[in-house]
């Protein structure tokens, strides 16, 4: 049984700061926004029985959804065992992760694309092996979008009605559970969503991807594209540049997927002048010290610094740019093979 | 539930002294549903069943008890015995056991439809009775006692306070703020069958619902904190909407229908009861004809008991 005081704690942790960026512009800035769906998960798992009281996780993820599951089982006494690819997870991440207790499996991953395919045999071996064990399953289980009504919540407490959502994905869970929410309240309200070159989630084919923690190379349950007005694919090279402002500007010190996503929602905001725009910001930039918040490191990267252009460049057809791009389409609440044959 | 005792809270004179107890009045105001209710989360984590009340202060119960020497009260109309036992828990709650007297009740709420008029008689004779004594209630006080005389209690004991009430324990999960935004409802009943609210079966919510209820209940509180009669209207529309899945109302699409077609803010109901409303904000464009319009498309498509009234909205528009 997990000691109140600490689950309160980790309940905190799991909530955003609001950060009023423009007079219409808000951010939910998270410390560690996958806290929130991966307690929720584990809840829901202990009520159903699926999870017991001192049961065994596993789960495939090389972000930070890996974090938040090893925090929550080493605080409430779960052996955890994570699956990950080499090229996703390095040594001071994956010690992080070790010393909370989570056994770390690592598939080799030579193309760059996460290694998704041989990760998820990887993690059925250990399921086969370990019956009783319980696998989250983030990407196809509904719970991960179930559990941000808390974030509609302190949207709607904190800001009152909301015009424009903005926000990145990788799972689907974080954008969609929240617009799912929002869009019932305000049924108006536009959804925008932040992808980056070469994921899959709204028609690329798969490639190698420069930007982490959004986009994906297999397609989650939790994406419902039919939410979705408008996708915007941002490269790693704009991505990092706005975080780098947010941290210089503002005081955020926030992950690449949030520059990505303070990036679109700049421009939405600069679009609408009139309406109240909600960005979702997902994690800190601790993690990124030796990558975008390293000048040395960047100089190693192609194109860095880039040019800093007005604004995206509006697509009619889906395809991949580059990792200096940034482009976006009109998706009009259509489903994947509905934009795919109207393209 | 035990009824909490306080300092200031009637314990005036707790030693022994025969109390000398007046002719004591209590009124309570009814309500006209709720703009929300479902399961919300306490403090503690649990969830609780609770809700938000829509006042309705054109209706109200008095109750009047006119103390006598004798141990045991009587009551008129004679089967308002919930009411009769509140005073007796009221009276002990006081300090003054085995103390009676005769207990009236005059309501203009009507029974079984949702207006809350079983609680109102309970509230109201709290109140006599705590009259009658010198004392004055908490309004939690009043709540807790109102759940011993009957299983189930409204939030009247708030008056036109906006709380989340959980109605089974009489305890407040939210305070909203000072006051309910101002309001213009055109009410009226969907159904004409009273209904025994105590022996209804319980909604069970389903996890999507419980996690809406969460979102909904922020948004009330937003709409509170703006005054925001829009805001408001939207949340008592999509707890209706839920509402219909456990207790549909008769004609609900053709509400909704009406609601948009009379720029209505939403339609609120009663989760346990026949009534319902349609609200309107009364400082909006053209607000007096778009309430005559719609209570005359209601009454057209044979609603019946069609009536308006307003929420602190200063005064009928």
């Amino acid at each position: 049984v997990t000691p109140p005081c600490l689950s309160r704690y980790l309940a905190s942790y799991e909530m955003p700061r609001f950060a009023q960026l423009r007079p219409t512009l808000h951010a939910a800035c998270f410390p560690l926004m996958k806290l929130l769906p991966a307690r929720f998960m584990l809840d829901r798992a202990e009520a159903s029985g699926q999870l017991d009281a001192r049961g065994h996780i596993a789960e495939t993820t090389s972000g930070s959804f890996g974090l938040a599951l090893a925090l929550l089982a080493a605080a409430r006494g779960h052996e955890l065992t994570l699956v990950t690819a080499s090229g996703l997870i390095d040594p001071d991440f994956k010690h992080r992760l070790e010393f909370l207790g989570a056994r770390l499996l690592v598939a080799s991953d030579i193309g760059g694309t996460g290694g998704q395919g041989a990760r998820l045999e990887m993690l059925k071996a250990v399921l086969a092996e370990r019956p009783g064990t319980f696998w989250p399953h983030q990407y196809d289980n509904l719970d991960n979008a179930l559990a941000y009504s808390r974030l509609a919540e302190l949207i709607v407490r904190a800001i009152g009605r909301v015009d424009h959502l903005v926000g990145c994905v990788g799972s689907g869970g974080s954008l969609c559970g929240t617009a799912g929410f929002l869009r019932n309240l305000f049924p108006q309200m536009r959804v925008v969503a932040v992808d980056t070159h070469n994921s899959i989630l709204f028609g690329h084919s798969p490639g190698k991807r420069l930007l982490r923690g959004l986009g994906n190379s297999i397609l989650p349950a939790n994406l419902k594209h039919e939410l979705v007005d408008e996708v915007h694919w941002v490269g790693a090279l704009p991505a990092f540049a706005q975080a780098r402002a947010l941290y210089r500007g503002q005081g955020i010190y926030a992950g690449p997927t949030s520059g990505a996503a303070a990036r679109v929602a700049y421009w939405v905001a600069d679009r609408h002048p009139e309406t109240s725009v909600v960005v979702i910001f997902p994690d800190e930039g601790y993690r990124y010290q030796q990558t975008l918040y390293n000048d040395t490191w960047l100089d190693t990267v192609a194109g860095w610094p880039p040019r800093l252009t007005g604004g995206p460049r509006r697509v009619d057809r889906i395809a991949p740019g580059g990792e200096a791009d940034w482009t976006y389409f009109n998706w009009r609440g259509r489903s994947l093979e509905e934009a795919l044959a109207d393209v | 539930l035990v009824a909490q005792h306080s300092p200031s809270d009637g314990q005036i004179c707790s030693s022994g002294t025969a109390r000398e107890l007046t002719v004591g009045v209590g009124r309570s105001i009814a309500h006209h549903g709720e703009l929300l209710q479902g399961v919300f989360e306490g403090a503690d984590g649990r969830l609780r069943r609770a809700l938000l009340t829509l006042p309705y202060e054109q209706r109200n119960a008095t109750a009047t008890f006119w103390p006598d020497s004798g141990s045991s009260v009587r009551v008129r109309p004679v089967d308002r015995t919930k009411a009769a036992a509140a005073v007796v828990l009221t009276l002990a709650h006081i300090g003054l056991e085995r103390r009676g007297g005769d207990l009236t009740l005059e309501s203009a709420i009507s029974v079984g439809h949702g207006y809350g008029s079983s609680t109102a008689d309970v509230i109201a004779a709290i109140r006599a009775a705590a009259s009658s004594a010198g004392a004055m209630l908490s309004r939690s006080t009043t709540a807790s006692l109102a759940i011993r005389a009957e299983a189930a209690s409204d939030a009247l004991a708030y008056g036109d306070q906006p709380v989340l009430f959980a109605h089974r324990e009489g305890t407040v999960l939210e305070h909203f703020g000072a006051e309910y935004p101002p309001l213009a409802v055109v009410g009226f009943r969907a159904g004409r069958t009273a209904i025994d609210t105590l022996r209804m079966p319980r909604a069970r919510y389903s996890p999507p619902e419980i996690e809406l209820f969460r979102v909904l209940r922020g948004l009330a509180s937003r709409a509170m904190e703006d005054q925001d009669p829009a805001l408001l209207g939207r949340v008592a529309t999509i707890s209706s909407q839920v509402s219909q899945r456990h207790l549909p109302k008769p004609g609900f699409e053709h509400l909704l229908q009406l609601a948009e077609e009379t720029r209505a803010c939403g339609i609120q109901v009663s989760h346990s009861g026949t009534v319902a409303g349609l609200v309107f904000d009364p400082q909006s464009n053209g607000v007096r004809r778009r309430l005559i319009q719609a209570a005359k498309l209601l009454h057209g498509a044979g609603f019946e008991d069609v009536t308006s009234f307003t929420v602190g909205a200063g005064g009928p528009l």
